[in-house]
């Protein structure tokens, strides 16, 4: 084992055992906005994997994180489901809207297809509005059951900040699996260039559909899960801001690493609470703060590691 | 011209031909008849002045464009409606005019994209990082250590292949390519921006590719790279006005009056 895997091993292990010790040490509203954070996380890796791995700006992710909300909520409330029915439900709906819009949208490429995403997304909001025999419109639906394993229930912030970080965790492992293998190869060439990744016999259309699904079935899990830790969903959660939201997420992580998504999460969930003292002027200041990080920071938070080891080696 | 003739001796049956292919933007005709033939592991080259429609033909040969008129055929298998993936997996690969590296990709990735059509492990497979996925992933990032270092990219493996110089860039687009296993090799313009040992160097390995069996058919303006060819395509406003070895074309009045400048 070299050094460097070595020391990121114990990096690793040592973010893990703060990580398992916080909802001891927090209160009770800062463990809230870390179960936020692990949400954020999970729709936002859906929209870096697009972004950093295939050049894909995805502003329709709150759509899929709406769907997801709406179909746990629906089916746990109204049509007394199991609540992991639900979810797998949610993830299944927006994968398959996912594949029927991205077929054709994904033949456009830049800002195009960022706008017809957009338009996506939109559409999304008022079809969450004016469905109202299904999602409860402005009223929205509430007395979502909590998540439960052999009868131990998900029900507070604490238990849940564990289930969504387990998650959270595995899905970083599986995506980032993906990325260093064969599928992670195409989807980097096709954005660095995809007339030589066709000749590298690609297929640019299906890969992208596929990447576009996948991303849609993470933001209805994050969907899910949401309407289950607030047990209420209503439209107001799943408007373009919420995609703008998820899309800051790796923008500011820096959107080829998917680790660094976390990093990306926890900002845009603790940053605005934290310039919340600055009573108006706190979004000025987190718009400021943004364009400090994506101005100085090319390579986003996840680029600082590498910046400081190399300050070091100098 | 429809058919021409072949100067350099036949190692075997052709196994690139272009019979008749034709084709027009709007009015502008760029390509009238144009048929040739490659043998298996022979060089062929094409040259012509700019407009002559050398680059259409190999947009058209690679399938990035669908002639007005005409066929392409590999094997004797007609792949004039193929696509471009199609046609990588039949064993015609090509390279571009201006280097297309997988530019934020290290030299090993771009070398590893080369064996994507012949390795499988798809989404899922990756994800779980099956003991399959794991094995395939260990044999291409091997394969392409050795040819990177065949390539002479062994010291460079871990850069970004955007940060090399052209000159460099080139090689890892020959290399990418060679990964593939190509039956068909198709070079267009390969020594643009190189100094002349790089084109030198890439001479020499055309040669060495053509004496593994792999066919090429080259585009470049560079005389020296062209002596490499075993028979030479001359093109003139969408024609074929002369074939034969470099040395023949060379000499032949109509060339030099439309292309060396008489």
């Amino acid at each position: 084992m070299t050094k460097t895997v070595l020391n990121g091993r114990l990096a690793f292990a040592a973010v893990m055992l703060v990580g398992l010790i916080l909802p001891a040490v927090f209160e009770r509203h800062m463990v809230d906005l870390l179960v936020y954070a692990g949400l954020y996380t999970i729709a936002g890796l859906g929209v870096g994997l697009l972004l950093g791995q295939c050049g894909i700006v995805n502003l329709a992710q709150a759509l899929f994180y709406g769907i997801g909300a709406y179909a746990s909520a629906y089916s746990t409330v109204t049509l007394g489901w199991s609540p992991w029915s639900g979810i797998l439900l949610g993830i299944a709906i927006s994968v398959a809207v996912a594949l029927v819009i991205g077929f054709p949208l994904l033949r456009l490429h830049g800002f195009f297809l960022a706008l017809a995403t957009l338009a996506a997304g939109t559409i999304g909001t008022i079809f969450f509005f004016e469905w109202d025999w299904l999602t409860g419109g402005t009223l929205g639906i509430g007395g979502l059951p909590p998540l439960s394993v052999l009868g131990f229930e998900f029900n507070s912030p604490a238990r849940f900040y564990y289930l969504v970080w387990a998650v959270v965790i595995i899905l970083l492992v599986l995506s980032s699996n993906l990325v260093s293998g064969r599928p992670g190869l195409a989807m980097r060439a096709l954005r660095d260039s995809a007339p030589a990744a066709e000749v590298m016999a690609v297929n640019i259309h299906a890969i992208r559909t596929k990447i576009f699904a996948l991303s849609a079935g993470l933001g209805a899990l994050a969907g899910s899960l949401f309407a289950h830790y607030s047990t209420y969903v209503s439209v107001e959660s799943f408007t373009v801001q919420r995609s703008i939201v998820f899309l800051l997420i790796p923008v500011i992580a820096g959107a080829r690493s998917i680790w660094g998504t976390v990093a990306g999460a926890l900002f845009v969930t603790f940053v605005p609470e934290l310039l919340s003292g600055f009573g108006d002027a706190h979004q000025m200041l987190f718009g400021i703060m943004l364009v400090l990080v994506v101005t100085l920071m090319p390579d986003g938070l996840a680029g600082i590691p590498a910046r400081v080891a190399r300050r070091f080696a100098r | 011209m429809n058919t021409v003739m072949t100067h350099a001796p036949v190692k075997s049956q052709p196994l690139m031909a272009l019979r008749g292919v034709a084709h027009q933007f709007g009015g502008l005709v760029v390509l009238r008849d144009v048929s040739f033939t490659v043998s298996r592991g022979r060089i062929a080259g094409l040259i012509g002045p700019n407009g002559s429609g050398k680059t259409t033909l190999f947009n058209i040969a690679s399938g990035f464009l669908r002639p007005a008129n005409g066929q392409i055929f590999i094997d004797g298998r007609d792949i004039t409606a193929a696509s471009v993936q199609e046609r990588s997996r039949q064993g015609l690969i090509r390279t571009f005019q201006t280097p297309k590296v997988f530019q934020h990709m290290s030299v090993r990735e771009n070398i590893e994209m080369g064996l994507y059509a012949t390795t499988g492990a798809g989404f899922l497979a990756s994800m779980l990082a099956t003991p399959g996925a794991r094995g395939e992933r260990a044999r291409i990032r091997r394969d392409a250590q050795e040819v990177g270092e065949r390539f002479g990219l062994g010291s460079h493996l871990n850069t970004r292949a955007g940060d090399l110089p052209a000159g460099q860039q080139r090689i890892v687009e020959l290399a990418r390519a060679y990964m593939t296993k190509p039956r068909v090799l198709l070079l267009d313009e390969p020594s643009s921006g190189l100094s002349s040992d790089e084109v030198e160097l890439l001479r020499n390995w055309v040669r060495t590719l053509s004496n593994e069996g792999i066919t090429v058919l080259l585009v470049s303006h560079d005389m020296g790279l062209m002596s490499v060819c075993d028979t030479v395509h001359a093109l003139y406003f969408g024609k074929i006005i002369a074939s034969g070895s470099m040395a023949a074309i060379q000499a032949d009045p109509m060339v030099r009056e439309a292309y060396l400048g008489g």
